[in-house]
């Protein structure tokens, strides 16, 4: 069969348009807007800013979230276990950045699970695309709950160890609106410069 | 495919395809892109994976930019965009969600963002979301973009171009990028599409013009493909 060359990659600029967004996109429990969410584990917020050279906010980047279920598994051929996994919760999420370079996303905290030989921590891709990528940026953030599954984690592991704290993200208060007890986690991405976020490329 | 029998490395981008940056005159592409080399990891399967019917969260159908209800109609030439979405296998991508956006005839966007003193159309909105069918195929009507400078300190002008994005069933093959058109002079002027280095790649970003007799009056037709990266099999929807 021959193979195809894949399609170059482009920026997205500064014009995607606010149109693809609805309320709820940024809500990875639900499998469409208007479904209620997957109550199959524990709410969280994960939220954060994206900052470019200088400590910048980078206004108008576009983020996806993408991530296993609360037990592990992902609702996808590429998971052995994909029929037993949550069918009312999506894992997938869409947000863009205000004008502090801000973003929230509403989901489960997702579970870990076992992949040949490794065990991979609990985590949530994160895709950034902005103006000024000329593709999109790819990075995996880690949950503080699991300090010794994050330190047996194979993807974390090809992160310098003064690096990997970066990608682990740190409990604060949650806002209003989210339920009582609700969890929130922050996390910084820095695109360019100083701590900056290391990126991931497969 | 049997997921155990993956192969753990997607394989490499072919030389050439991939934009070289930073762009000179494209100042984000020096403030925004790591100064730190990418890590390249293992493709395990939440790389691989990723959702499947996201038609649901993100609903298609939105494919007509040019008649935005009955009786209104954008200014500009009337184009019909279609083709395939298709991984390295040549294989369609069914179930795919592919998003377009581009400025009006004027070369002027709708978005708070774009603040040129161009005309705005009333009838153009000018972004749409179709979802492939089961042979890949995706298709939108629209008007044929205008140029616009870019509002940088050494200005260029971008040909007239469309911004797709492509969501298919694999987080690794995740695909944003632009179509051109056939002919433009400022094609080969174009700092974002000349950052491609490989001419033959250049190429495969300028759609193919059907000849119009195939297509029937009305509108301007232009083929153009869109390739994932990577050669898993489309996965079965549940
Ligand atoms: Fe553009």
């Amino acid at each position: 069969m021959t193979r195809l060359p894949p399609t170059s990659q482009h920026t997205i600029g500064p014009f995607f348009p606010r149109g693809f967004f609805r309320p709820g996109d940024n809500d990875l429990r639900r499998i469409a807007t208007e479904a209620p969410p997957s109550t199959a584990g524990e709410t969280i917020r994960l939220h954060g800013r994206v900052l470019r050279e200088n400590g910048q906010p980078c206004v108008n980047a576009v983020l996806e979230a993408w991530q296993a279920d609360a037990a592990g598994r992902f609702r996808h051929p590429a998971d052995p276990d994909w029929r037993l996994a949550d069918p009312d919760f999506l894992g997938w999420g869409r947000a863009w950045t205000d004008a502090a370079g801000g973003f929230e996303f509403i989901t489960l905290l997702p579970g870990g699970y076992a992949e040949g030989n490794h065990h991979r921590a609990p985590h949530v891709n994160l895709t950034i695309m902005a103006s000024g990528l000329m593709r999109p940026l790819a990075t995996t953030v880690f949950f503080p709950d699991f300090p010794e599954a994050n330190a047996a984690d194979p993807v974390l592991g090809l992160v310098p160890p003064e690096a990997r704290a970066r990608l682990v993200a740190m409990v604060d208060s949650a806002p209003d609106g989210l339920a009582e007890g609700s969890r929130s986690f922050r996390c910084e991405l820095r695109l360019r410069g100083g701590a900056e976020t290391p990126f991931f490329a497969e | 495919m049997d997921p155990q029998q993956l192969p753990d490395r997607i394989e490499a981008w072919p030389p050439g395809i991939e934009p070289a940056v930073p762009i000179p005159g494209y100042a984000n592409t020096y403030t925004h892109w790591p100064a730190q080399p990418l890590l390249r990891r293992p493709a395990g399967r939440t790389e691989r994976s990723g959702p499947l019917d996201l038609g649901r969260k993100l609903p298609c159908g939105d494919d007509n930019l040019a008649v935005p209800g009955p009786g209104r109609l954008a200014m500009g030439q009337l184009i019909h965009i279609g083709g395939r979405v298709l991984d390295e296998d040549g294989r369609p991508v069914r179930g795919a969600v592919v998003e377009l956006w581009q400025a009006n005839a004027a070369g002027r966007y709708r978005h708070a963002a774009d603040t040129r003193d161009a005309p705005l159309d009333p009838d153009f909105i000018g972004n749409g979301r179709a979802l492939t069918d089961a042979e890949g195929r995706y298709g939108f009507f629209t008007i044929k973009p205008g140029a616009y400078p870019v509002p940088v300190a050494e200005t260029w002008w971008r040909p007239p171009h469309l911004h797709f994005s492509v969501l298919g069933p694999a987080s690794a093959g995740r695909l944003v990028t632009q179509m051109y058109f056939p002919g433009d002079p400022l094609n080969a002027l174009d700092r974002i599409l000349m950052s491609v280095p490989d001419a033959a790649a250049r190429d495969r970003l300028v759609a193919r013009l059907i000849p119009p007799a195939e297509v029937g009056p009305g509108w301007l037709g232009f083929a153009h493909d869109l390739v994932l990266r990577g050669r898993s099999a489309t996965p079965a929807l549940p």
